[in-house]
Protein backbone atom coordinates (compact mmCIF):
# COMPACT_ATOMS: atom_id res chain seq x y z
CA UNK A 1 0.00 0.00 0.00
CA UNK A 2 2.60 2.65 1.18
CA UNK A 3 4.72 1.51 -1.85
CA UNK A 4 2.08 2.36 -4.15
CA UNK A 5 1.45 5.92 -2.91
CA UNK A 6 4.94 6.49 -2.97
CA UNK A 7 5.51 5.58 -6.93
CA UNK A 8 2.72 7.69 -7.79
CA UNK A 9 4.70 10.59 -9.01
CA UNK A 10 5.91 8.34 -11.64
CA UNK A 11 3.81 5.60 -12.69
CA UNK A 12 4.44 4.20 -16.18
CA UNK A 13 1.52 3.43 -18.67
CA UNK A 14 1.23 -0.26 -18.29
CA UNK A 15 1.06 0.50 -14.24
CA UNK A 16 -1.75 2.81 -15.51
CA UNK A 17 -3.68 0.14 -18.13
CA UNK A 18 -3.59 -2.54 -15.21
CA UNK A 19 -5.30 0.00 -13.05
CA UNK A 20 -7.85 0.17 -15.03
CA UNK A 21 -8.43 -3.23 -15.63
CA UNK A 22 -8.06 -3.66 -12.27
CA UNK A 23 -10.84 -1.17 -11.64
CA UNK A 24 -12.99 -2.61 -14.47
CA UNK A 25 -12.80 -6.30 -12.87
CA UNK A 26 -13.27 -5.32 -9.63
CA UNK A 27 -17.13 -2.92 -10.94
CA UNK A 28 -17.95 -5.99 -12.73
CA UNK A 29 -18.23 -8.60 -10.08
CA UNK A 30 -19.35 -6.04 -7.65
CA UNK A 31 -22.24 -5.40 -9.92
CA UNK A 32 -22.83 -9.20 -10.45
CA UNK A 33 -23.00 -9.70 -6.24
CA UNK A 34 -25.45 -6.94 -6.23
CA UNK A 35 -27.34 -7.03 -9.10
CA UNK A 36 -29.24 -10.56 -8.03
CA UNK A 37 -30.25 -8.43 -4.96
CA UNK A 38 -31.44 -5.11 -5.79
CA UNK A 39 -33.40 -6.92 -8.69
CA UNK A 40 -34.97 -8.93 -6.01
CA UNK A 41 -35.78 -5.36 -3.89
CA UNK A 42 -37.08 -3.70 -7.31
CA UNK A 43 -39.48 -7.18 -8.19
CA UNK A 44 -40.88 -6.68 -5.00
CA UNK A 45 -42.36 -3.54 -5.74
CA UNK A 46 -43.71 -3.86 -9.20
CA UNK A 47 -47.21 -4.00 -10.27
CA UNK A 48 -48.13 -7.97 -11.31
CA UNK A 49 -48.44 -6.72 -14.76
CA UNK A 50 -45.42 -5.39 -15.51
CA UNK A 51 -42.95 -8.57 -14.07
CA UNK A 52 -42.86 -10.24 -16.98
CA UNK A 53 -41.14 -7.96 -19.88
CA UNK A 54 -40.92 -3.86 -19.27
CA UNK A 55 -37.87 -1.84 -18.07
CA UNK A 56 -35.50 -2.96 -14.90
CA UNK A 57 -36.92 0.24 -13.02
CA UNK A 58 -40.73 -0.07 -13.36
CA UNK A 59 -43.16 3.30 -14.02
CA UNK A 60 -45.13 2.89 -10.91
CA UNK A 61 -44.37 1.53 -7.47
CA UNK A 62 -46.73 -0.80 -5.29
CA UNK A 63 -46.45 -2.36 -1.75
CA UNK A 64 -49.57 -4.84 -3.11
CA UNK A 65 -46.62 -7.80 -2.81
CA UNK A 66 -45.44 -6.95 0.73
CA UNK A 67 -49.34 -6.28 1.69
CA UNK A 68 -50.25 -9.74 0.31
CA UNK A 69 -47.06 -11.84 2.13
CA UNK A 70 -48.14 -10.46 5.15
CA UNK A 71 -51.40 -11.54 5.47
CA UNK A 72 -51.31 -15.12 2.70
CA UNK A 73 -47.95 -16.16 3.88
CA UNK A 74 -48.97 -14.89 7.10
CA UNK A 75 -45.63 -13.84 7.36
CA UNK A 76 -45.42 -11.78 10.86
CA UNK A 77 -46.13 -15.22 12.77
CA UNK A 78 -42.86 -16.94 10.55
CA UNK A 79 -41.23 -14.05 11.23
CA UNK A 80 -41.53 -14.36 15.27
CA UNK A 81 -41.20 -17.49 15.44
CA UNK A 82 -37.56 -17.23 13.61
CA UNK A 83 -37.27 -14.50 16.00
CA UNK A 84 -37.23 -16.30 19.11
CA UNK A 85 -35.75 -19.51 18.23
CA UNK A 86 -32.94 -17.45 16.57
CA UNK A 87 -32.85 -15.55 20.28
CA UNK A 88 -32.84 -18.33 22.24
CA UNK A 89 -30.30 -20.27 20.31
CA UNK A 90 -27.93 -17.11 20.42
CA UNK A 91 -28.17 -17.00 24.46
CA UNK A 92 -27.85 -20.66 25.14
CA UNK A 93 -24.95 -21.30 22.98
CA UNK A 94 -23.29 -18.02 24.27
CA UNK A 95 -23.89 -18.84 27.69
CA UNK A 96 -22.17 -22.32 27.26
CA UNK A 97 -19.48 -21.36 24.75
CA UNK A 98 -18.60 -18.20 27.04
CA UNK A 99 -18.05 -20.36 30.22
CA UNK A 100 -16.72 -23.72 28.48
CA UNK A 101 -13.77 -21.40 26.31
CA UNK A 102 -12.73 -19.58 29.87
CA UNK A 103 -12.38 -23.33 31.09
CA UNK A 104 -9.72 -24.14 28.46
CA UNK A 105 -8.25 -21.16 28.25
CA UNK A 106 -7.39 -20.24 31.74
CA UNK A 107 -7.89 -23.38 34.30
CA UNK A 108 -6.84 -26.38 34.37
CA UNK A 109 -7.79 -29.92 34.89
CA UNK A 110 -6.76 -33.29 33.94
CA UNK A 111 -8.18 -34.75 30.37
CA UNK A 112 -8.59 -31.12 29.08
CA UNK A 113 -7.05 -31.62 25.76
CA UNK A 114 -8.90 -34.53 25.14
CA UNK A 115 -12.09 -33.05 26.04
CA UNK A 116 -11.31 -29.86 23.85
CA UNK A 117 -10.43 -31.84 20.58
CA UNK A 118 -13.12 -34.04 20.80
CA UNK A 119 -15.64 -31.18 21.08
CA UNK A 120 -14.14 -29.35 18.50
CA UNK A 121 -13.75 -32.40 15.59
CA UNK A 122 -17.73 -31.03 14.92
CA UNK A 123 -16.61 -28.71 13.35
CA UNK A 124 -15.48 -31.03 10.11
CA UNK A 125 -18.53 -33.45 10.42
CA UNK A 126 -21.45 -32.96 7.66
CA UNK A 127 -24.57 -32.50 8.90
CA UNK A 128 -25.80 -34.83 6.49
CA UNK A 129 -23.81 -37.79 8.46
CA UNK A 130 -26.24 -36.74 11.68
CA UNK A 131 -29.46 -35.87 10.75
CA UNK A 132 -30.90 -38.88 10.32
CA UNK A 133 -29.68 -40.03 13.90
CA UNK A 134 -30.88 -36.79 15.18
CA UNK A 135 -34.48 -37.06 14.14
CA UNK A 136 -34.78 -40.47 15.22
CA UNK A 137 -33.62 -39.11 18.30
CA UNK A 138 -36.08 -36.20 18.87
CA UNK A 139 -38.63 -38.95 17.95
CA UNK A 140 -37.73 -41.07 20.68
CA UNK A 141 -37.31 -37.75 22.73
CA UNK A 142 -40.90 -37.05 22.11
CA UNK A 143 -39.17 -34.01 20.85
CA UNK A 144 -39.68 -34.31 16.62
CA UNK A 145 -42.05 -31.75 15.32
CA UNK A 146 -41.61 -28.98 18.22
CA UNK A 147 -39.24 -25.90 18.56
CA UNK A 148 -37.87 -27.17 21.62
CA UNK A 149 -36.04 -30.07 20.30
CA UNK A 150 -35.44 -27.85 17.41
CA UNK A 151 -33.24 -25.18 19.29
CA UNK A 152 -31.42 -27.80 21.59
CA UNK A 153 -29.75 -29.44 18.93
CA UNK A 154 -29.15 -26.03 17.40
CA UNK A 155 -27.44 -24.79 20.47
CA UNK A 156 -25.87 -28.66 20.87
CA UNK A 157 -24.19 -28.72 17.33
CA UNK A 158 -23.56 -25.02 17.48
CA UNK A 159 -21.56 -24.45 20.71
CA UNK A 160 -18.25 -26.46 20.04
CA UNK A 161 -17.17 -24.01 17.21
CA UNK A 162 -18.59 -21.03 19.54
CA UNK A 163 -16.54 -22.08 22.25
CA UNK A 164 -13.49 -22.09 20.00
CA UNK A 165 -13.81 -18.37 19.28
CA UNK A 166 -14.33 -17.65 22.74
CA UNK A 167 -10.84 -19.85 24.21
CA UNK A 168 -8.97 -17.59 21.09
CA UNK A 169 -10.51 -14.65 22.95
CA UNK A 170 -10.26 -15.51 26.43
CA UNK A 171 -6.54 -16.65 25.44
CA UNK A 172 -5.69 -12.68 24.20
CA UNK A 173 -6.33 -11.73 27.74
CA UNK A 174 -3.33 -11.80 30.89
CA UNK A 175 -3.81 -15.02 32.86
CA UNK A 176 -2.25 -12.88 35.66
CA UNK A 177 -5.65 -11.52 35.97
CA UNK A 178 -6.88 -14.60 37.36
CA UNK A 179 -4.12 -15.13 39.89
CA UNK A 180 -4.87 -12.27 40.97
CA UNK A 181 -8.63 -12.27 41.63
CA UNK A 182 -7.27 -15.57 43.36
CA UNK A 183 -4.94 -13.84 45.96
CA UNK A 184 -8.29 -11.56 46.71
CA UNK A 185 -10.01 -14.63 47.50
CA UNK A 186 -12.46 -14.62 44.32
CA UNK A 187 -14.46 -17.71 43.61
CA UNK A 188 -14.11 -19.28 40.36
CA UNK A 189 -17.18 -18.67 38.98
CA UNK A 190 -16.88 -14.83 40.21
CA UNK A 191 -13.53 -14.44 38.74
CA UNK A 192 -15.24 -15.47 35.33
CA UNK A 193 -18.44 -13.54 35.71
CA UNK A 194 -17.01 -10.30 37.18
CA UNK A 195 -13.30 -9.92 36.12
CA UNK A 196 -12.71 -11.70 32.74
CA UNK A 197 -16.19 -12.06 31.05
CA UNK A 198 -16.35 -8.08 30.63
CA UNK A 199 -12.96 -7.53 29.27
CA UNK A 200 -14.27 -10.69 26.59
CA UNK A 201 -17.40 -9.00 25.50
CA UNK A 202 -15.87 -8.07 22.52
CA UNK A 203 -15.59 -11.62 21.29
CA UNK A 204 -18.92 -12.78 22.81
CA UNK A 205 -20.46 -10.09 20.50
CA UNK A 206 -18.47 -11.26 17.72
CA UNK A 207 -20.20 -14.55 18.74
CA UNK A 208 -23.87 -13.31 19.02
CA UNK A 209 -23.80 -11.78 15.43
CA UNK A 210 -21.96 -15.17 14.00
CA UNK A 211 -24.35 -17.40 15.55
CA UNK A 212 -27.19 -14.86 15.00
CA UNK A 213 -26.67 -15.20 11.49
CA UNK A 214 -26.04 -18.93 11.06
CA UNK A 215 -29.37 -19.93 13.48
CA UNK A 216 -31.66 -17.29 11.08
CA UNK A 217 -30.63 -18.92 8.34
CA UNK A 218 -31.00 -22.73 9.04
CA UNK A 219 -32.40 -25.05 6.65
CA UNK A 220 -32.03 -28.69 6.89
CA UNK A 221 -32.69 -29.07 10.39
CA UNK A 222 -35.37 -27.11 10.71
CA UNK A 223 -37.04 -28.69 7.66
CA UNK A 224 -36.64 -32.09 8.76
CA UNK A 225 -37.39 -31.68 12.30
CA UNK A 226 -40.86 -29.73 12.35
CA UNK A 227 -43.66 -30.86 10.61
CA UNK A 228 -46.98 -28.61 11.03
CA UNK A 229 -46.65 -25.62 9.27
CA UNK A 230 -47.80 -22.61 11.77
CA UNK A 231 -44.65 -23.63 13.66
CA UNK A 232 -42.37 -23.22 10.79
CA UNK A 233 -39.46 -20.55 11.14
CA UNK A 234 -38.76 -18.80 7.84
CA UNK A 235 -36.62 -20.66 5.71
CA UNK A 236 -38.81 -23.57 5.47
CA UNK A 237 -41.60 -21.28 4.79
CA UNK A 238 -39.77 -19.25 2.04
CA UNK A 239 -39.04 -22.82 0.46
CA UNK A 240 -42.23 -24.17 0.47
CA UNK A 241 -44.00 -20.81 -0.62
CA UNK A 242 -41.55 -21.21 -3.73
CA UNK A 243 -42.89 -24.33 -4.73
CA UNK A 244 -46.96 -23.16 -4.45
CA UNK A 245 -46.17 -19.59 -5.91
CA UNK A 246 -43.25 -19.94 -8.08
CA UNK A 247 -44.81 -17.79 -10.80
CA UNK A 248 -45.95 -14.83 -8.20
CA UNK A 249 -42.23 -13.07 -8.25
CA UNK A 250 -43.82 -9.86 -7.00
CA UNK A 251 -44.42 -12.15 -3.75
CA UNK A 252 -41.70 -14.25 -3.53
CA UNK A 253 -39.22 -11.14 -3.95
CA UNK A 254 -41.18 -9.30 -1.45
CA UNK A 255 -41.00 -12.71 1.11
CA UNK A 256 -37.78 -13.10 0.90
CA UNK A 257 -36.38 -8.98 1.22
CA UNK A 258 -38.29 -9.11 4.53
CA UNK A 259 -36.58 -12.43 5.31
CA UNK A 260 -33.40 -10.93 5.12
CA UNK A 261 -33.58 -7.65 5.87
CA UNK A 262 -32.82 -8.30 10.10
CA UNK A 263 -29.71 -9.84 8.73
CA UNK A 264 -28.31 -7.08 6.27
CA UNK A 265 -29.14 -4.43 8.83
CA UNK A 266 -26.88 -5.90 11.35
CA UNK A 267 -24.15 -6.63 8.88
CA UNK A 268 -24.38 -2.75 7.61
CA UNK A 269 -24.07 -1.92 11.24
CA UNK A 270 -21.59 -4.26 12.60
CA UNK A 271 -19.31 -5.18 9.58
CA UNK A 272 -16.13 -5.43 11.20
CA UNK A 273 -17.61 -8.10 13.68
CA UNK A 274 -19.41 -9.94 11.09
CA UNK A 275 -16.28 -10.28 9.13
CA UNK A 276 -14.38 -11.10 12.08
CA UNK A 277 -16.55 -14.14 13.27
CA UNK A 278 -16.63 -15.11 9.66
CA UNK A 279 -13.08 -15.01 8.79
CA UNK A 280 -11.37 -15.83 12.58
CA UNK A 281 -11.71 -19.58 12.14
CA UNK A 282 -10.01 -19.91 9.59
CA UNK A 283 -7.16 -17.39 9.97
CA UNK A 284 -6.61 -18.63 13.37
CA UNK A 285 -4.52 -21.94 12.28
CA UNK B 1 -15.55 -23.92 9.40
CA UNK B 2 -12.40 -23.65 11.62
CA UNK B 3 -9.25 -25.60 10.63
CA UNK B 4 -7.09 -24.59 13.22
CA UNK B 5 -4.72 -27.45 14.40
CA UNK B 6 -5.79 -27.77 18.05
CA UNK B 7 -3.27 -26.64 20.68
CA UNK B 8 -3.27 -27.07 24.15
CA UNK B 9 -3.12 -24.06 25.85
CA UNK B 10 -0.58 -24.16 28.76
CA UNK B 11 -0.18 -21.87 30.82
CA UNK B 12 1.12 -22.64 34.20
CA UNK B 13 2.03 -26.05 33.11
CA UNK B 14 0.47 -28.46 35.32
CA UNK B 15 -2.42 -28.36 37.78
CA UNK B 16 -1.30 -27.33 40.80
CA UNK B 17 -1.45 -29.53 43.98
CA UNK B 18 -3.17 -28.27 46.64
CA UNK B 19 -7.01 -26.94 47.51
CA UNK B 20 -6.82 -23.44 44.98
CA UNK B 21 -5.97 -25.91 42.19
CA UNK B 22 -8.71 -28.15 42.87
CA UNK B 23 -11.18 -26.26 43.38
CA UNK B 24 -9.73 -24.38 39.79
CA UNK B 25 -10.32 -28.01 38.01
CA UNK B 26 -13.42 -28.35 39.52
CA UNK B 27 -14.62 -25.20 38.16
CA UNK B 28 -13.05 -26.65 34.81
CA UNK B 29 -15.32 -29.85 34.82
CA UNK B 30 -18.13 -27.64 35.82
CA UNK B 31 -17.87 -24.95 33.51
CA UNK B 32 -17.74 -27.51 30.15
CA UNK B 33 -19.89 -29.98 31.71
CA UNK B 34 -23.15 -28.39 29.89
CA UNK B 35 -21.07 -28.13 26.85
CA UNK B 36 -19.79 -31.53 26.89
CA UNK B 37 -23.60 -33.07 27.91
CA UNK B 38 -25.13 -31.40 24.58
CA UNK B 39 -22.11 -32.28 22.33
CA UNK B 40 -22.88 -35.65 23.47
CA UNK B 41 -26.31 -35.73 23.20
CA UNK B 42 -26.86 -33.65 19.97
CA UNK B 43 -23.51 -34.69 18.32
CA UNK B 44 -21.66 -37.72 19.53
CA UNK B 45 -24.50 -39.96 20.20
CA UNK B 46 -26.04 -39.52 16.90
CA UNK B 47 -23.12 -39.82 15.25
CA UNK B 48 -22.24 -42.92 16.69
CA UNK B 49 -25.51 -44.41 16.01
CA UNK B 50 -24.88 -43.49 12.53
CA UNK B 51 -22.08 -45.33 12.40
CA UNK B 52 -24.43 -48.65 13.56
CA UNK B 53 -27.72 -47.64 11.41
CA UNK B 54 -25.51 -47.85 8.14
CA UNK B 55 -24.52 -51.90 8.97
CA UNK B 56 -28.24 -52.04 9.45
CA UNK B 57 -31.57 -52.45 7.20
CA UNK B 58 -34.11 -50.00 8.61
CA UNK B 59 -37.63 -48.38 7.64
CA UNK B 60 -37.95 -46.84 11.04
CA UNK B 61 -40.30 -49.63 12.36
CA UNK B 62 -39.19 -52.20 14.92
CA UNK B 63 -35.93 -52.61 15.31
CA UNK B 64 -33.04 -52.25 13.14
CA UNK B 65 -31.58 -55.41 11.30
CA UNK B 66 -28.15 -55.89 11.50
CA UNK B 67 -26.72 -56.83 8.09
CA UNK B 68 -22.79 -56.19 8.35
CA UNK B 69 -21.80 -54.34 5.19
CA UNK B 70 -24.54 -55.27 2.84
CA UNK B 71 -25.10 -51.46 2.92
CA UNK B 72 -21.68 -50.88 1.41
CA UNK B 73 -21.90 -53.95 -0.86
CA UNK B 74 -24.68 -52.39 -2.28
CA UNK B 75 -23.18 -48.96 -2.78
CA UNK B 76 -20.82 -50.57 -5.15
CA UNK B 77 -23.06 -52.00 -7.37
CA UNK B 78 -25.90 -48.89 -7.21
CA UNK B 79 -25.20 -46.64 -10.32
CA UNK B 80 -26.81 -43.72 -9.01
CA UNK B 81 -24.48 -43.80 -5.88
CA UNK B 82 -21.95 -43.64 -8.32
CA UNK B 83 -23.46 -41.07 -10.56
CA UNK B 84 -23.98 -39.10 -7.10
CA UNK B 85 -20.23 -39.13 -6.44
CA UNK B 86 -18.96 -38.13 -9.36
CA UNK B 87 -21.02 -34.88 -9.48
CA UNK B 88 -19.87 -34.09 -6.04
CA UNK B 89 -16.58 -34.41 -6.98
CA UNK B 90 -16.87 -32.50 -10.16
CA UNK B 91 -18.79 -30.30 -8.53
CA UNK B 92 -16.07 -29.70 -5.15
CA UNK B 93 -13.56 -29.39 -7.90
CA UNK B 94 -14.75 -26.56 -9.99
CA UNK B 95 -16.35 -24.64 -6.75
CA UNK B 96 -12.87 -25.13 -5.41
CA UNK B 97 -10.99 -24.02 -7.94
CA UNK B 98 -13.06 -20.68 -8.83
CA UNK B 99 -13.75 -20.42 -5.05
CA UNK B 100 -9.95 -20.05 -4.81
CA UNK B 101 -8.82 -18.16 -7.66
CA UNK B 102 -11.30 -15.19 -7.97
CA UNK B 103 -11.13 -14.70 -4.23
CA UNK B 104 -7.64 -14.46 -4.48
CA UNK B 105 -7.25 -12.58 -7.46
CA UNK B 106 -10.58 -9.65 -5.84
CA UNK B 107 -8.36 -9.75 -2.37
CA UNK B 108 -4.77 -8.57 -4.69
CA UNK B 109 -6.74 -5.84 -6.38
CA UNK B 110 -8.38 -4.78 -3.20
CA UNK B 111 -4.94 -4.98 -0.81
CA UNK B 112 -3.92 -2.13 -2.96
CA UNK B 113 -5.55 0.65 -1.12
CA UNK B 114 -7.52 1.97 -4.42
CA UNK B 115 -10.18 4.53 -4.04
CA UNK B 116 -13.40 2.69 -3.60
CA UNK B 117 -11.88 -0.67 -1.90
CA UNK B 118 -13.91 -0.58 1.12
CA UNK B 119 -17.54 -0.60 -0.85
CA UNK B 120 -16.48 -2.71 -3.56
CA UNK B 121 -15.25 -5.09 -0.47
CA UNK B 122 -18.89 -4.54 1.38
CA UNK B 123 -20.90 -5.31 -1.44
CA UNK B 124 -18.69 -8.52 -2.95
CA UNK B 125 -19.44 -9.68 0.55
CA UNK B 126 -22.92 -9.24 1.10
CA UNK B 127 -24.45 -12.63 -0.91
CA UNK B 128 -22.66 -14.54 2.21
CA UNK B 129 -24.39 -13.11 4.46
CA UNK B 130 -27.83 -14.35 2.73
CA UNK B 131 -29.29 -17.86 3.48
CA UNK B 132 -29.28 -20.75 0.90
CA UNK B 133 -32.60 -21.01 0.58
CA UNK B 134 -33.22 -17.03 -0.54
CA UNK B 135 -29.85 -17.44 -2.70
CA UNK B 136 -31.37 -20.61 -4.39
CA UNK B 137 -34.57 -18.94 -4.97
CA UNK B 138 -32.91 -15.97 -6.41
CA UNK B 139 -30.98 -17.41 -9.01
CA UNK B 140 -34.05 -20.05 -9.80
CA UNK B 141 -35.38 -16.90 -10.82
CA UNK B 142 -32.48 -15.49 -12.34
CA UNK B 143 -32.27 -18.71 -14.56
CA UNK B 144 -36.01 -19.25 -15.32
CA UNK B 145 -36.09 -19.67 -19.19
CA UNK B 146 -38.74 -17.36 -20.41
CA UNK B 147 -38.10 -14.27 -17.67
CA UNK B 148 -35.00 -14.89 -16.11
CA UNK B 149 -32.70 -12.03 -15.71
CA UNK B 150 -30.03 -14.20 -17.67
CA UNK B 151 -31.72 -15.21 -20.87
CA UNK B 152 -33.19 -11.84 -20.97
CA UNK B 153 -29.66 -10.23 -20.70
CA UNK B 154 -28.39 -12.86 -23.04
CA UNK B 155 -30.75 -11.11 -25.57
CA UNK B 156 -30.88 -7.53 -25.09
CA UNK B 157 -26.88 -8.09 -26.40
CA UNK B 158 -27.82 -10.37 -29.22
CA UNK B 159 -26.99 -13.23 -27.81
CA UNK B 160 -30.12 -14.64 -27.60
CA UNK B 161 -29.40 -18.03 -29.45
CA UNK B 162 -27.24 -18.78 -26.05
CA UNK B 163 -30.55 -18.34 -24.08
CA UNK B 164 -31.42 -21.84 -21.96
CA UNK B 165 -33.37 -23.42 -19.83
CA UNK B 166 -30.69 -23.58 -17.14
CA UNK B 167 -31.54 -25.38 -14.47
CA UNK B 168 -33.74 -28.06 -16.81
CA UNK B 169 -31.14 -29.11 -19.18
CA UNK B 170 -29.16 -31.89 -17.71
CA UNK B 171 -25.39 -30.31 -19.51
CA UNK B 172 -25.90 -26.57 -17.93
CA UNK B 173 -27.63 -27.49 -14.61
CA UNK B 174 -24.08 -28.27 -12.74
CA UNK B 175 -22.36 -25.58 -14.21
CA UNK B 176 -25.41 -23.03 -13.34
CA UNK B 177 -25.46 -24.47 -9.44
CA UNK B 178 -21.62 -23.69 -9.81
CA UNK B 179 -21.70 -19.99 -10.57
CA UNK B 180 -24.43 -20.19 -7.93
CA UNK B 181 -22.42 -21.32 -5.43
CA UNK B 182 -19.19 -19.02 -6.26
CA UNK B 183 -21.76 -16.00 -5.94
CA UNK B 184 -21.85 -16.66 -2.29
CA UNK B 185 -18.78 -17.84 -1.22
CA UNK B 186 -16.23 -15.26 -3.02
CA UNK B 187 -16.88 -12.65 -0.55
CA UNK B 188 -16.05 -15.36 2.21
CA UNK B 189 -12.71 -16.43 0.75
CA UNK B 190 -11.43 -12.94 -0.07
CA UNK B 191 -12.02 -11.65 3.21
CA UNK B 192 -9.59 -14.43 4.11
CA UNK B 193 -7.19 -13.94 1.65
CA UNK B 194 -7.25 -9.85 2.39
CA UNK B 195 -6.39 -11.21 6.36
CA UNK B 196 -4.01 -13.32 4.63
CA UNK B 197 -1.99 -10.37 2.77
CA UNK B 198 -2.40 -7.54 5.49
CA UNK B 199 0.22 -10.22 6.98
CA UNK B 200 3.27 -10.02 4.42
CA UNK B 201 6.13 -8.17 5.10
CA UNK B 202 5.66 -4.52 2.99
CA UNK B 203 9.97 -5.17 2.87
CA UNK B 204 9.74 -8.64 0.61
CA UNK B 205 7.86 -6.25 -1.98
CA UNK B 206 10.41 -3.30 -1.76
CA UNK B 207 13.32 -6.04 -2.03
CA UNK B 208 11.55 -7.74 -5.24
CA UNK B 209 10.95 -4.57 -6.89
CA UNK B 210 14.81 -3.40 -5.89
CA UNK B 211 15.61 -6.49 -7.69
CA UNK B 212 13.62 -5.45 -10.84
CA UNK B 213 10.77 -8.00 -10.30
CA UNK B 214 7.17 -7.34 -12.54
CA UNK B 215 4.27 -7.34 -11.30
CA UNK B 216 3.71 -10.70 -12.09
CA UNK B 217 6.83 -11.50 -10.42
CA UNK B 218 5.87 -10.20 -7.75
CA UNK B 219 2.41 -11.74 -7.35
CA UNK B 220 4.31 -15.19 -8.31
CA UNK B 221 7.31 -15.48 -5.71
CA UNK B 222 6.02 -12.92 -3.22
CA UNK B 223 2.56 -13.03 -2.65
CA UNK B 224 1.62 -17.08 -3.76
CA UNK B 225 4.51 -18.38 -1.34
CA UNK B 226 3.84 -16.30 1.88
CA UNK B 227 -0.53 -17.34 1.38
CA UNK B 228 0.55 -20.48 1.19
CA UNK B 229 -1.02 -21.62 4.76
CA UNK B 230 -3.66 -19.32 3.53
CA UNK B 231 -4.61 -20.92 0.77
CA UNK B 232 -4.46 -24.23 2.27
CA UNK B 233 -7.26 -23.35 4.44
CA UNK B 234 -9.34 -21.89 1.71
CA UNK B 235 -9.02 -25.10 -0.56
CA UNK B 236 -9.35 -26.93 2.94
CA UNK B 237 -13.01 -24.81 3.74
CA UNK B 238 -13.35 -25.42 -0.12
CA UNK B 239 -13.16 -29.28 -0.20
CA UNK B 240 -15.19 -29.89 2.94
CA UNK B 241 -18.38 -27.38 1.67
CA UNK B 242 -18.36 -29.33 -1.68
CA UNK B 243 -18.73 -32.57 -0.18
CA UNK B 244 -21.12 -31.26 2.18
CA UNK B 245 -23.10 -29.46 -0.22
CA UNK B 246 -26.70 -29.52 0.18
CA UNK B 247 -29.01 -26.90 0.85
CA UNK B 248 -28.45 -24.67 -2.64
CA UNK B 249 -28.61 -27.90 -4.85
CA UNK B 250 -32.36 -29.33 -2.89
CA UNK B 251 -33.71 -25.90 -3.25
CA UNK B 252 -32.94 -24.98 -6.32
CA UNK B 253 -33.28 -28.56 -8.18
CA UNK B 254 -33.88 -31.18 -5.85
CA UNK B 255 -31.18 -33.23 -7.36
CA UNK B 256 -32.66 -33.08 -11.19
CA UNK B 257 -33.31 -32.82 -13.95
CA UNK B 258 -33.18 -36.42 -14.53
CA UNK B 259 -30.82 -36.43 -11.12
CA UNK B 260 -28.23 -34.75 -13.53
CA UNK B 261 -27.22 -32.47 -9.97
CA UNK B 262 -27.89 -35.26 -7.29
CA UNK B 263 -24.94 -34.98 -4.97
CA UNK B 264 -24.23 -37.58 -2.15
CA UNK B 265 -26.19 -34.65 0.39
CA UNK B 266 -29.47 -34.82 -2.09
CA UNK B 267 -29.32 -38.54 -2.62
CA UNK B 268 -29.24 -39.59 1.10
CA UNK B 269 -31.72 -37.10 2.21
CA UNK B 270 -34.06 -38.29 -0.43
CA UNK B 271 -33.57 -42.20 0.86
CA UNK B 272 -34.36 -41.25 3.96
CA UNK B 273 -37.23 -38.51 4.02
CA UNK B 274 -38.19 -38.21 0.26
CA UNK B 275 -41.13 -40.56 1.55
CA UNK B 276 -43.45 -38.23 -0.17
CA UNK B 277 -42.24 -40.28 -3.86
CA UNK B 278 -44.09 -43.34 -2.04
CA UNK B 279 -40.72 -44.94 -0.86
CA UNK B 280 -39.79 -46.63 2.20
CA UNK B 281 -37.25 -44.50 3.93
CA UNK B 282 -34.25 -46.53 3.91
CA UNK B 283 -32.26 -45.00 6.79
CA UNK B 284 -29.51 -47.97 6.72
CA UNK B 285 -28.86 -47.05 3.44
CA UNK B 286 -29.18 -43.27 3.60
CA UNK B 287 -26.53 -43.73 6.39
CA UNK B 288 -24.30 -46.03 4.52
CA UNK B 289 -24.00 -42.91 2.17
CA UNK B 290 -23.68 -40.12 5.07
CA UNK B 291 -20.99 -42.12 6.37
CA UNK B 292 -19.15 -41.95 2.75
CA UNK B 293 -19.62 -38.02 3.21
CA UNK B 294 -18.23 -38.33 6.38
CA UNK B 295 -14.99 -40.33 5.49
CA UNK B 296 -14.42 -37.78 2.17
CA UNK B 297 -14.59 -34.69 5.15
CA UNK B 298 -11.77 -36.38 7.26
CA UNK B 299 -9.50 -37.73 4.77
CA UNK B 300 -9.34 -33.75 3.45
CA UNK B 301 -8.63 -32.69 7.04
CA UNK B 302 -6.22 -34.91 7.45
CA UNK B 303 -4.51 -34.40 4.07
CA UNK B 304 -4.52 -30.34 4.82
CA UNK B 305 -3.42 -31.15 8.64
CA UNK B 306 -0.29 -33.02 7.04
CA UNK B 307 0.17 -30.78 4.27
CA UNK B 308 0.51 -28.06 6.45
CA UNK B 309 2.93 -29.55 9.18
CA UNK B 310 5.34 -30.12 5.81
CA UNK B 311 4.64 -26.35 5.54
CA UNK B 312 5.75 -25.70 9.24
CA UNK B 313 8.30 -28.03 8.81
CA UNK B 314 10.23 -26.32 5.78
CA UNK B 315 10.22 -22.81 7.38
Amino acid sequence: MSIETLNRTARPPRVRIARLFGYLLLIVISAASAYPLLWMLITSVRPRNTVFGGGFLPDEFTFDAYRQAWTDLNFPRHFMITLVITVITVLGVVALATLAGYAFAHLEFRGKQFIYVTLLSTIMLPVTAIVIPLFLELDALGLLGGQTGLVLVYIGTSVPFAMFLMRVFFETLPHELVQAARVDGAGEFAIFARVMLPLAAPGAATVVIFQFMNTWNEFLFAQTFLRTPEQLPLQPVLYAAVGQHSTDWPLLCASLTMSILPIIMVYMRMQRRFVAGMTLGAVKS
Amino acid sequence: MAVAAPRAPRRGGAPPRGGRGRSAALAGYLFVLPTVALFSVFVAYPFLRSMYLSLTRWSGFGTPDFVGLENFDNLVSDPVFWDALTTTLVFTLACTVLQTAVPLLLAVLLNRGWRLGVVFRTVIFVPAVVSFVVTGSLWQMVYDPNFGQLNQFLEGIGLGSLAQPWLADTTTVLPALVVVSLWQAAGLYMLIYLAGLQGIDPVLYEAARIDGATAYQRFRHVTVPMLRRVTAVVVLLNVVNGFKTFDVIYVMTGGGPNRASEVLGTYLYGLAFGSSAGAVPSFGYATAISMVVFVLCLLATLVQVRVNRKARDVH
